[in-house]
């Protein structure tokens, strides 16, 4: 009984921030022009097929649309003043960030569904739709738990979070052999490709379109529950720390 | 916990930095009475109520809302509560029907009641026409309707209001403050805070009064008007404006309020004989002469202020 009203309430959450965030300024921009932007100018503009290039831009809006929520809520709800109203209510902060987290994952695995759907209607077909789904889902929670570790910065300005982690997330595509393969990068920044779970997305989705992969699906899916539970631990954590603060 | 205490707090502390917020409170709350904390700007009123309810932790010290350590059992001792806090908002972009709903949902409550609930207490707080409007177009007191509507959408049986008339006119806080003794009326136990010690006077069975994070006084506002009966308050009018600095200069081992032609004197009742020979002296050394002379019982708010201000 406990269990369930737990995910109830997660749900409800999850809901309210669907309804509330997911027509933002900053959820439009970041989460669905950035890639569209990035993608463009990296890969369209270099004369690839729509076709060739598909994969790319799934990766790309899968990992911007999936973070593009989970850092602005905690500062906004703050600003609002309905934080405090809304956890003296029969809610755990726990609650409210996997809500959060919720919302934010199916923003991004809405979005790749879209692209995925687009390709199939173009007559781009996954070879492997199962991993894909699969590898989608479980990469879009683990961009959302990315996301919600730069809310936790003890500010009230929604922008501040969204500066911090585009500051992160621009980065990352660039090290994660989206457009540069991993074995070319410099060899000081093949650590970070490593602990980047944009790296495994985009392995794994090359795999699905049948183009050569560095690993095998399931060391990808691996490797990204891996990195999910991390940010996960570290987002709870550091956003219940700083919670004092924004009160 | 004995039985009959709703709300238990035991030797809450509560540092922010070097600022030491809350320092060792303690107090229980009976079943059905309305409680009253009260105390100046930064007294940890707010800070208590928050650890209270479990969402400050606390540096020491425990509280049990109907015997649930709020702080193991978080989720199980609110849902017996509804709650509003001092600076607080509804989703602001969300009708207010949909707050209610919202707010139902987190307390589980089945879809049938929940309507119904909702309904009847739009009805009661007077905004049901205002149910499809967004909570941001609400006026100050029509939000604060709202809030108290979404604290109790859980059936709670404990209420915590923190300053629930702080920045309302008049009608408004009165109209909240009778929504208070109806809901008391139910059986509901509420717990508030307040600025505004008249409203204490008149709501709270019982009251503690803290300062710097301290609880100094505790009791009924009548034990209190009884503890400081031995203190009359006396009413001048004259018949023009009197300089402060001069008259505070004649009765300077007396608490003095002066205002315009207005002065205030407290002193003990003992002392009376002696304040009245000063007035008449002041009277004719100053050519005054006076329009209106009151004595009474000091009010809570004299009482109050000279608890704060260490003075009885
Ligand atoms: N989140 C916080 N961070 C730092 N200091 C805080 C915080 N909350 C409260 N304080 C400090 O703790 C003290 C008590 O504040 P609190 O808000 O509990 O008082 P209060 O009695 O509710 O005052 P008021 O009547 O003005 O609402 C104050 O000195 C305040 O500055
Ligand atoms: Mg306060």
């Amino acid at each position: 009984m406990r269990r369930l009203q737990f995910l109830y309430r997660i749900w409800v959450l999850c809901l309210k921030d669907m309804k509330l965030y997911y027509f933002k300024g900053p959820t439009i921009v970041m989460g669905i022009l950035m890639p569209l932007f990035v993608w463009l100018a990296f890969v369209a503009g270099r004369g690839f097929s729509f076709t060739e290039s598909l994969p790319a831009l799934i990766t790309l809006a899968s990992f911007f649309a999936s973070s593009s929520i989970t850092p602005i809520v905690m500062p906004w709800e703050a600003r609002q003043k309905s934080l405090e109203m809304l956890l003296s209510k029969p809610v755990t902060i726990y609650i409210v960030l996997l809500g959060t987290a919720l919302a934010s994952s199916i923003f991004g695995i809405f979005i790749s569904s879209v692209l995925v759907t687009i390709g199939l209607l173009l007559n781009v077909i996954p070879r492997d739709l199962i991993s894909l789904a699969l590898g989608i889902a479980v990469s879009s929670l683990c961009y959302s738990f990315m996301g919600l570790v730069f809310s936790a910065i003890p500010s009230d300005v929604p922008a501040d979070a969204v500066m911090l982690s585009s500051a992160v997330r621009l980065p990352l595509i660039f090290v994660s052999g989206i457009f540069i393969p991993v074995h070319s990068l410099p060899h000081y920044v093949k650590p970070l490709a490593f602990i980047s779970p944009l790296t495994y997305f985009s392995d794994l989705i090359k795999n699905a379109y049948g183009y050569s992969s560095l690993l095998s699906p399931s060391i990808d899916v691996i490797a990204l529950l891996l990195l999910t539970i991390i940010f996960a631990a570290l987002a709870l954590a550091a956003n219940k720390r700083t919670l004092t603060r924004r009160l | 916990m004995p039985l009959g205490n709703v709300v238990e707090v035991h030797d809450l502390v509560k540092f922010f930095g070097d600022v030491r917020a809350v320092d060792g409170v303690s107090f229980s709350v009976r079943r059905g009475e309305i409680y009253g904390l009260l105390g100046p700007n930064g007294a940890g009123k707010t800070t208590t109520i928050r650890m209270t309810i479990g969402i400050v932790t606390p540096d020491r010290g425990e509280a049990y809302i109907m015997g649930y350590n709020v702080h193991k059992e978080p989720v199980k001792a609110r849902s017996f509560i509804g709650v509003v806090p001092e600076i607080s908002n509804p989703y602001v972009d969300l009708t207010v029907w949909e707050n209610l709903m919202l707010v139902g949902e987190i307390y589980c409550v089945p879809k049938r009641i929940r309507v119904k609930r909702a309904k009847n207490l739009l009805k009661m707080l007077k905004i049901y026409e205002a149910r499809n409007r967004k909570a941001k177009v609400l006026s100050k007191g029509m939000r604060r309707r709202l809030l108290l509507a979404m604290a109790l959408m859980g059936d709670p049986d404990i209420l915590f209001l923190d300053e629930p008339t702080s920045g309302l006119d008049v009608i408004s806080a009165r109209m909240i403050r009778s929504h208070l003794l109806e809901l008391k009326e139910q059986g509901k136990t509420i717990i508030l805070t307040t600025h505004n010690i008249d409203e204490a006077g008149m709501l709270c069975d019982r009251v503690a009064i803290m300062n710097r994070g301290k609880v100094i006084a505790r009791g009924t506002p009548e034990e209190f008007k009884i503890r400081f009966g031995e203190y009359a308050r006396i009413l001048l009018c004259f018949d023009r404006e009197i300089d402060a600095k001069l008259i505070r200069k004649h009765f300077d081992s007396y608490e003095v309020i002066v205002q315009g032609r207005r002065l205030a004197i407290i002193c003990r009742s003992k002392d009376l004989r002696d304040v009245l020979e000063q007035i008449v002296q002041v009277t004719n050394e100053y050519s005054l002469s006076i329009e209106e002379l009151r004595a009474s019982g000091l009010n809570f708010e004299d009482i109050f202020v000279r608890l704060v201000e260490g003075l009885g």
